[in-house]
This record gives structure tokens, sequence and C-alpha cells, in this order.
């Protein structure tokens, strides 16, 4: 039986991932500023904004349009829930790569059914956009993820972490998978020069196009959660994830500063170049690099 | 009761039903669907203990946990099927015919998932080829029965070929014995592994013989193409089950050399399989019909499953068998609804449909939980069958299959999006404002399965049990194990309730952020930002045409596997002109010719 402290915890995850990353948005948005020659908003702006938009009047396009943003966030604070980050494993032994991420994709798919059942064509064309981007770099990803838990021998991400305490960092065993599994992260964070489904002067940002007031705050709340999971799994996996919570949450904003400074500095690629990019070097990338796995580690039991 | 006795009244009940229904239409569905829930009720009540019955000549059965486990999902799908079918109207001439084949291919079905003997599985599985064909025929369109028909042939004569020289070799039909005098003996043995799993393939519409699927899947009446494409296409699964356990390649091929530790000949067919995963999911996602969608998505579906059965762990045959049943109740519940809606607006184009979701939300949810399973995203059944076939890919280290798992996993996520976005979602077209909730009926059969996928979906534990029962009856050495609400991975447990109730929790906090907050104005479809452009026609105001087309620019010049079929159609064409301009000619001295010809031949055999 899962002890109601473990439940706690998890929630207590959920919600910390939430401070934290909103936090840390923000932060991002003044790097981004500064970057830009602006001075930029304080770094506690994206609670303010959640809090104002939580308490706006808005209109809704139905059911549907409500049931799929509360998929979102459940989706969201559920994957939340089960991520373990340095010593603190909410869910012991429940904490497994494949259910994650299918998780995580429940929360996509939320949003998703919530931007179709708007009615507004520029949300569904965004969100063919994010899903065409999304089977290019989940693909690298997720087969280098199957390449580690076949290297470990197990898919629990706490546990992966914790082998590499022991035998040393991913990234030091596939240097060129943890290149290719940065871009992809790039790509799922929705950084320039990847953000062809937000293109806001294209397709008027595409799936968030008809969300405003409490949609658009329950959204970003689903969002910055979203990017909580996202960039632990990679600490997790390939970092080594931490001894401390200290060592942890440090690689942790090293990993998301240095996303949102490329960022900051990039264009955005058209659809098209987006996806033969994607299907170019990363893909190419992984191959070789599981191919040099294979032939150094061996790999295989 | 017994198994002998539940298939002769089946088969009886179908020839009753013609005459009933030419004496009233509309019985007939009633008579489909009440002999189709009976046999459901004694199938569930008798379980996998039902005795097989006195032999009659060379049909004897015998119930086995893998054969149980097929019979009940296809009576599943047949008899909710029925319950759905039961508002189809406007089919009162085919009705007599329709209800008999129907119950005909139920009743094969459950023949060949019992047989004893190969003999009397060819036999069953012959008559629900032809059933399924005539009743394909019945739909609008001759293309779809024409190619079932052409592929099945060519799969039964694959199985009939195996069935013989295993007969001629082994002096034995019985299924086992045949199967494991193969493996002490294995002189034939590569041959008839591969024309029985040849023969599944063509049944399950793995590449290259997928092209029965999109045709007749499209043509079938619209309340078949749910038996069609949910029950009788797993008919292959069952012998490539049967094949793959009594005579695995690591048996016959044991010495040869091996790809990650499977025998070369296993890693190339998961290859083949895996290839029908990648080429299936793009073909879905450029397909502007739905059922055409579907059909393709069935073409990916059944790769999952023939890795899960090569790869022959307890983990992966488990999830093939949940697979099965998870992909058997999405595609019934997604061509059930199609269905539906065919019946109310005449067409099954993408593009021409949207937002009915506003019109029908019943169904629209139950179409939900199917797409959600067929994406295989937890809470659905389809989710744990991936989880245990990428565990055992991951475990086992075959990264290229695992790859086209993981692709076909994401890019079902484009084109699930699109069948829901262009169908349900987006813009209700003004003709379409006068449409209906489905009838109770078949609300009643779509809460079966929907329940049936999410119920098992969360509570997978006995499912799993009975795939342990499965396997160790098939004689694995380890089969799938459970441990409380878990089920027992190599590298990781799985606890689909614990999942569930994390994502509840996560819906709980967001329903109070939602509901706390200030309420929302309901506005109309039509009214949303449009970028200062004026919009007036819902018509126009809906994304469906060419859904992906920067994804679908990239494999533009895909080759496709029909032309193949179509040089090869050409070429017989040709040989049989030539055959006709040479022996079958008007003109009498070419066929003095040939008599002079023949009589020299003649002479020279006897005189020389």
């Amino acid at each position: 039986m899962i002890a109601y402290q473990s439940i706690g915890t998890a929630l207590g995850m959920a919600l910390f991932a939430w401070l934290m990353q909103t936090g840390l948005s923000g932060v991002d948005r003044k790097i981004t500023a500064r970057i830009q020659k602006r001075r930029g908003p304080v770094w506690y702006q994206n609670f303010r904004d959640v809090f104002k938009l939580l308490n706006k009047r808005s209109v809704t396009h139905g059911w549907i349009f409500d049931l799929g943003l509360l998929i979102a966030l459940a989706g969201a604070i559920g994957t939340a829930m089960f991520m373990p980050m340095a010593g603190i494993i909410p869910l012991q032994g429940y904490d497994n790569f494949f259910m994650i991420t299918y998780l995580a994709a429940l929360g996509v798919f939320g949003r998703a059914l919530s931007a179709g059942a708007s009615g507004n064509p520029l949300a569904a064309i965004g969100v063919m956009r994010g899903l065409t981007q999304n089977i290019g770099y989940k693909l690298p990803y997720m087969v280098l993820v199957i390449v580690l838990i076949n290297y470990y021998k197990t898919s629990s991400i706490s546990g992966i972490a914790a082998l590499q305490q022991v035998q040393g960092w991913s990234v030091l065993k596939m240097p060129l998978g943890v290149l290719v599994a940065f871009i992809s992260l790039h790509g799922m964070l929705g950084k320039k020069p990847f953000d062809t489904y937000l293109a806001p002067s294209e397709v008027a940002s595409g799936p968030m196009v008809e969300f405003g007031g409490k949609y658009l705050g329950l959204l970003n709340i689903a969002h910055e959660i979203a990017v909580f999971v996202e960039i632990s799994l990679f600490v997790n996996l390939f970092l080594g994830g931490g001894a401390t919570l200290a060592e942890f949450l440090l690689k942790y904003m090293a990993v998301y500063l240095l996303s949102s400074c490329l960022g900051a500095v990039m264009g955005r690629l058209r659809v098209e170049q987006v996806v033969r990019f994607y299907y170019k070097v990363p893909i190419g990338l992984t191959i070789l690099q599981v191919l040099l796995f294979t032939l150094l580690y061996g790999g295989v039991s | 009761m017994n198994w002998l006795s539940l298939i002769v009244s089946l088969f009886l009940t179908g020839i009753a039903g013609y005459f009933i229904a030419r004496i009233k239409p509309s019985l007939g569905a009633w008579i489909a669907m009440a002999a189709s829930c009976a046999a459901l009720l004694l199938v569930l009540l008798g379980g996998d203990a039902l005795p097989g019955g006195p032999a009659w000549g060379l049909i004897r059965f015998e119930v086995t946990p893998l054969g149980w486990f097929f019979s009940l999902l296809i009576i599943l799908v047949f008899s909710t099927n029925g319950i759905g079918s039961l508002a189809a109207k406007g089919r009162q001439h085919r009705e007599p015919v329709y209800t008999m084949l129907y119950l005909f291919a139920l009743a094969a079905s459950l023949g060949v998932f019992a047989a004893e003997n190969w003999l009397a599985l060819f036999i069953f599985w012959e008559i629900a080829v032809w059933s399924s064909t005539f009743a394909i025929g019945l739909g609008n369109g001759r293309k779809g029965s024409v190619s079932y028909f052409g592929m099945s042939l060519l799969g039964s004569l694959m199985m009939l070929f195996a069935i013989l020289a295993m007969g001629s070799a082994y002096q034995t039909f019985q299924i086992r014995e045949a199967l494991t005098a193969a493996l002490q003996n294995p002189g034939p043995a590569l041959m008839v592994f591969i024309l029985m799993l040849g023969s599944s393939m063509v049944k399950l519409g793995i590449m290259p013989f997928h092209i029965w699927m999109p045709p007749a899947y499209t043509e079938a009446p619209d309340e078949f193409a749910p038996a069609l494409a949910g029950g009788l296409s797993k008919l292959g699964a069952f012998t490539a089950f049967l094949v793959s356990a009594y005579l695995p390649i690591s048996g016959f091929m044991g010495g040869s050399w091996r790809v990650k530790g499977l025998p070369a000949l296993s890693y190339g067919l998961v290859l083949l399989a895996s290839a029908s995963i990648v080429f299936g999911t793009l073909m879905a996602i450029r397909q502007e019909d739905a059922k055409k969608l579907l059909a393709y998505s069935s073409a990916a579906n059944g790769g999952y499953i023939i890795i899960g059965i090569l790869m022959g762990t307890s983990m992966s045959v488990s999830g093939a068998l949940v697979h099965l049943l998870a992909h058997a109740l999405a595609t019934t519940t997604a061509f059930s609804v199609l269905a539906v809606i065919v019946r109310q607006t005449g067409t099954s184009r993408m593009d021409a449909l949207g937002g009915l979701a506003h019109r029908m939300p019943l169904t629209f949810l139950a179409f939900l939980t199917a797409i959600l399973s067929l994406v295989g995203l937890p809470p659905m059944l389809g989710f744990v069958s991936k989880w245990l076939i990428l565990q055992s890919l991951a475990s086992q280290g075959l990264f290229l299959p695992a790859a086209a798992v993981v692709f076909g996993s994401i890019g079902s996520m484009l084109y699930a999006f699109r069948i829901l976005s262009t169908v349900f979602l987006g813009q209700l077209k003004p003709r379409h404002r006068a449409l209906r909730e489905s009838s109770p009926g078949v609300l009643l059969s779509l809460a079966i399965l929907s329940g049936a996928t999410m119920g098992l979906g969360v509570y997978p534990s006995g499912l799993i049990q009975y795939t342990a029962k499965i396997e160790a009856s098939l004689g694995m050495s380890e089969t799938v194990q459970t441990a409380g609400l878990s089920i027992r991975g190599i590298n990781g447990n799985l606890n689909a309730l614990l999942i569930m109730g994390a994502f509840l929790i996560g819906m709980v906090i967001a329903g109070v952020i939602f509901f706390k907050a200030p309420r929302s104005r309901k506005v109309d479809l039509m009214d949303t930002y449009t970028a200062g452009e004026f919009i007036y026609s819902p018509e126009l105001y809906h994304y469906g045409t060419q859904f992906a087309a920067p994804f679908e620019r990239i494999y533009e010049k895909l080759p496709s596997i029909s032309r193949v079929y179509a040089a090869l159609a050409s070429l017989t064409d040709d040989l049989g002109n030539l055959v006709k301009y040479l022996f079958f000619s008007p003109m009498p001295s070419r066929t003095a010719l040939w008599i002079s010809v023949v009589t020299i031949l003649l002479i020279w055999g006897e005189v020389l």
C-alpha cells in the first residue's frame, strides 16, 4: 500500500515544481531582456501574471474546451508527483520512465484537445505543428533513454540517477546522445528556433490562441510543471541526478538557463525547416551514438 | 453445454435467421444480437473449463486458455457490435443474408479457436473467410471484397500448404503434436513456420500484406466494419501464437547466429513488423478518410502484436495478448462510432465533418477513450500493452524495433488528434446542426467497450494473471508476474491504479482552481480570434484537408507496395494474353500448327 506520507511528498513535489519553475521562468524573462538590452520585468512577474489571469473573467467554447484543459493540468500534476529529485523519491518503486513519458503525453493530449475544441483553425494548425515537432524530438530522445535503460538494467528514473552517482554520468558515456537529448529538450521547451507551433506572427500563438483569463492561467501552471518534468528528466537521466538537493537544483538551473540563453539569441525556423532539421541531424547523431554505445559498452546482456 | 453444440447452434441460428429475416427484415439484427449475446454469456459462465464436446469425424474441439481468450474477445466484439447495429436502418434487402453471414463468421471463428487439429482449423478458417468476403460485398463497392478475398486466398493457400507438409512429414494433423514433431525433426520446420506466420500476417494486415485493409474497411457495410476490424482480423494472431509457442524459431534454428539474443530469422521478422508499424503510421497520417486512417493504424498495430509474439519473453507475449484485446476494443469502438456518423451524415471523409462532439457528446467520449487507448495513453488498456512491449524491447536491447514502436506511439498522436480534431472538434457545419446523439443501443455497446478499455486499463491485474495462465498453458517456462496491484516488469513495476490515482488528484486540484476562479461566458464557435479577418462561413473555417501537410511533404515519394502488386497483376494478365494468343486463337492456321507440333511430339515419344 502506498502510505499517505508518500502521497503527501508527491503532492509537495508537484507544488515545489510549480513554485520553482515559475520563479525560474521569471529569471529567464529577466535574462532574455538583458540579452536584448531591455530592463525586463521583476523575477516574480510570472506569479503576478498567473494570479491576475486566474481572477479574470473569460470566454469558453464549450465543455470539451474546459475538460481538455483540466486533463492538461491533471496530467502535468500527476507526472510531477512521480518525479524523483536527488534523494527525494515521492512514490518509490513506481518512477518508471515509460509511465512518466506516457502520463506527460496525456497532459499534452489534453492541451491539444482543448485547443482543438476552441473551433479556431489557427489552434488546430498550431497543434499539428507541435505534434509534428513532437515526433522529431521525442523519437531520438526516447531511443537514447531506451539504450540507457538497457545499459543500467532499470527503467526507474531514480535508479538510473543513483547508478550514475556510482558509475559516472551518462554524459560521459554518450556525449553525442546528450547533445541530441539537449536539442530535443530545447524543442520540448518550445524555445527558439523551435517555437514554430507558437509562432505569434503566423498562427497567432497557435494552440493558445483562444485561451484567456483563467484558461491561460491554468495553461501557464500546466506548462511550468511540464517544463519541470522535462528538465528534471534530463538531469536525472543524463547528468547523474544529484547527490544532494543543491547539486540537483544547480544542474537544473544550468540546463534551463542555457536553453533560455540559446533561445534568446536565435531566430525562428519555418515549420518545414524544423521538421527537416530534426529528421536529419538529431536522428543521424542518434544512430551514430547507438552504434558507438553498442560497440563500446556492449549495451546488451 | 459444450463447444460443439455452441458452434452448431450458432450455425443453425444463422440459417434460421436467414428465413426469419426474409419474412420480417427488422428481426435479423435482433437475432444476430441475441445469438451473440447468448454465446457471450455461455462462454463467460463456462470459462475455459467448457468441454469440447464429442468428436464429429475430423471436427474435434478442445478449449484451451488461449482459445478461450480469443473466443471471449471475438464474441465481445460481435455481441457489442450486434447491440450497436440494432439501430441500423436501410439495409432491408440484404438483412437476411447479412444476419446469416454474421453468425456464420462468429461460429466459424469460435471453431478456429477451439479446433483440435489443423484440418478442422482450416475448414473453419475458410468458412470465416468466405462469410466475411460476402459480408463485405454487401457494402458499397466490389474492390473491398475482391482484395480481401484475394489476400485471404494467399493466406489460406500458405496455411494449407503448411498443414499438408506437416501431415505428410509427421503423419499427424493434431495441432500440438504436429508442431512439436516439427521441432524435434526439423525438416520442413522452417517452411511450416514461414508459411504459417505469413498467413497470420495476411490476416493481421502486416506490411506487405496490408493492402486489403483500407478498401475492405471502407467498403464493408458500416455495421460489419467493427466486427471485421476488431474481431475477424484477429484470427491471424491466434495461429501466430500457436505456431511461435509450439514451434519457436530458437527451437529449430537455435544454432544459427543471433542478433541481440534473438535468432536472425526472428530478428528479421521483427524488423518486418517494425516496418509495418512505421509505414502504417506514416500512411495513416496522410489519409483523408477516417476509415482508411483507422485501417492503416490497424496495420501498424498488428506490428506490435507480431513483435510481442516473436520476442517470446513472458512480458512480450503478455503484452501482445493485452495489445490484441486493447486494439480489438478500441477499433470496434472507433468503427461503431464511424458507423453512426456515416449513417447520419453519409460520409466518413474527415474534411466534410467537424464539430460533431457538440451534437453527440456521449459518442464523442466513447471515441475519445478508444483514441487514447490506440495512442497508448494512461489510464487506458492500450497503455498497459505498450508498456509491457516497450519494457521487453528495452531489456532485450532491440533498439531498432524499439525505435519503430516509439515512432508508432508518437506518430499515432498526430493521426489520433487529426481524427478527433477534424471529425469531432472544430467548426460544426450548418448542415450538421440537426444531427442527434447515437441511439440507446449504440450508446450501450459503446459504454461496454469503453468501460472495458478504461476498467482494464486502471485495473489490469486480473487480465495479466490470465495472460500468465495462457503462457503457462503454452508451455512457456517463465510467465509474467503480478504483485498485488502492480505488474512486475524486468526493470520496473507498473501500478495502473496508482497512476490513475495521481491523475485524479491532479484533476481534483485542477478542478478546484477552475471552479474557484470566476465563471466564464460561453461563446459561439465562430466567435474566435481571427487576426483581423472577417469570417462568415463555418465550412471554410475548419482546418481539415491535408492536415499534416508539412510532415507529409517529407515522405511524398514513399514507394507504394500496391504498385508492386499492380505490376504483378499486369504481368499475369500479359502471360494470360500470351497463352490465349498462342493456344486459343480463332485462326485455323495456328490451331493446325499446334496440332502438328503435338502430333510430332507424340510420334517422337512413341517411335524413338
